[in-house]
């Protein structure tokens, strides 16, 4: 990050074959259409995006495909052996960048690391703590949405049991398809709540204002934290229910 | 993903599942969750009121075969310590143990966490302050 800014705020930085200046993130020389020398550009930069989380994919997706057909390295196959080596690297991170950005949650992921969270890092960091304090490490999750995961798995468990000897009690699996409802649901809210802290991080970037950005930030974490064990419980019941489905298939043509 | 032998071991042969009676004031409980990857783990120790030995733990994780198996160590590990010397057990001892992954650190992590919160609640139970209280013997 420090490289980038170094580089934006030096003097503009020349074309290696032609000498005209261009962007600090151009791809190709404006003036001779040469390829310019990979620089070390976040992914967002790499696409002349700011750091925002409300992206217009669809958009971004054209934007990828022009900038793929002019990085490929077929285009490059009788070019010097450097070009050729810039070629490959710009492309590959190319591809890093677009899969990245297109996907809400590795998007958030990858801007709260370049903000500096490391979510597993916190995490761990937090245990190092709770060691040299001799404590107990302080939970990020609430200990109900633990306890709710548990439980849901001891129905699982019986309900696959179940399923296995064909007592598949209709109840349980009423149950685990009210679950799996109610779980899907529980996803589509977090989507719309994580468009809605998008929205908070983007508006606080524009304005400058650290205090919120910050806020944003810490909200973004704990919306990531609890997603994942709703994503897992969703997750779960599928596959407790299509373990029921299969089951039974199986053993109505023994029948 | 290769898993090492070990943690196939442990996988395949968990030690110590199960369940102690959470409301017993012998008995210390640890719920932990590991947000990276949405695990869940329960250990519980139950402790010699006199000695402060751990005489049974169980556990009970939902969660990857690393995860799984960094718990079945974990009780195994604390079994027989003293609850001070359980809190020594450091997550990179289980790495070491199990050959674990650099992607699967955290499932140590969670293990160590889950022991640290089952003692943690035992000595709330107990009314034990500080670590250093503890020993007397």
């Amino acid at each position: 990050m420090a490289m980038t800014q170094t580089l934006a705020q030096s003097a503009t930085p020349v074309c290696w074959s032609c000498g005209s200046a261009h962007e600090a993130h151009a791809q190709l020389c404006g003036s001779c259409g040469k390829l310019l020398p990979p620089v070390d550009a976040d992914y967002f930069a790499l696409f002349g995006l700011p750091r925002r989380l409300t992206l217009d994919v669809p958009a971004l997706e054209k934007q990828f495909y022009r900038l793929s057909r002019r990085l490929h390295p077929d285009l490059y196959a009788q070019a010097s052996e450097q070009e050729r080596q810039w070629s490959l690297e710009k492309s590959s991170l190319l591809n890093d960048a677009w899969r990245t950005l297109r996907d809400p949650i590795a998007r958030t992921e990858y801007l709260l690391e370049l903000e500096g969270i490391a979510l597993e890092e916190q995490s761990r960091n937090a245990t190092d703590a709770a060691r040299a304090a001799g404590t107990a490490k302080q939970q990020i999750v609430p200990p109900d949405m633990l306890e709710e995961v548990f439980e849901l798995n001891m129905q699982l468990e019986e309900a696959r049991m179940a399923a296995q000897d064909d007592s598949g009690d209709p109840e349980l699996v009423a149950n685990l398809h009210a679950a799996e409802k109610n779980y899907s649901a529980q996803m589509e809210a977090l989507h719309t709540q994580l468009e809605q802290l998008w929205s908070a991080w983007d508006t606080a970037l524009t304005a400058g204002d650290a205090t919120a950005q910050e806020e944003a930030k810490q909200s973004l974490v704990a919306l990531l934290n609890r997603r994942s064990y709703i994503r897992n419980l969703v997750r779960d019941v599928r596959q407790a229910l299509d373990s029921i489905a299969v089951n039974r298939g199986e053993n109505a043509d023994k029948g | 993903m290769a898993y090492s032998e070990k943690v196939i071991d442990h996988y395949n042969n968990p030690r110590n599942v199960g369940q102690l009676d959470k409301a017993s004031t012998e008995v210390g409980t640890g719920l932990v969750g590991a947000p990276e990857c949405g695990d869940v783990m329960r250990l519980q120790i139950k402790v010699n009121p006199d000695t402060q030995v751990i005489e049974e733990a169980k556990f009970k994780t939902i969660g990857c075969g690393s995860a799984i198996a960094s718990s079945s160590l974990a009780t195994e590990w604390v079994k027989g310590k003293t609850v001070e010397e359980a809190l020594q057990i450091k997550n990179t001892d289980i790495v070491k143990e199990l050959s674990l992954p650099p992607v699967k650190i955290h499932c140590s992590v969670l293990a160590e966490d889950a022991i640290r919160a089952a003692i943690g609640d035992w000595k709330k139970k107990n009314g034990v302050a500080e670590p250093a209280a503890a020993a007397v013997n």
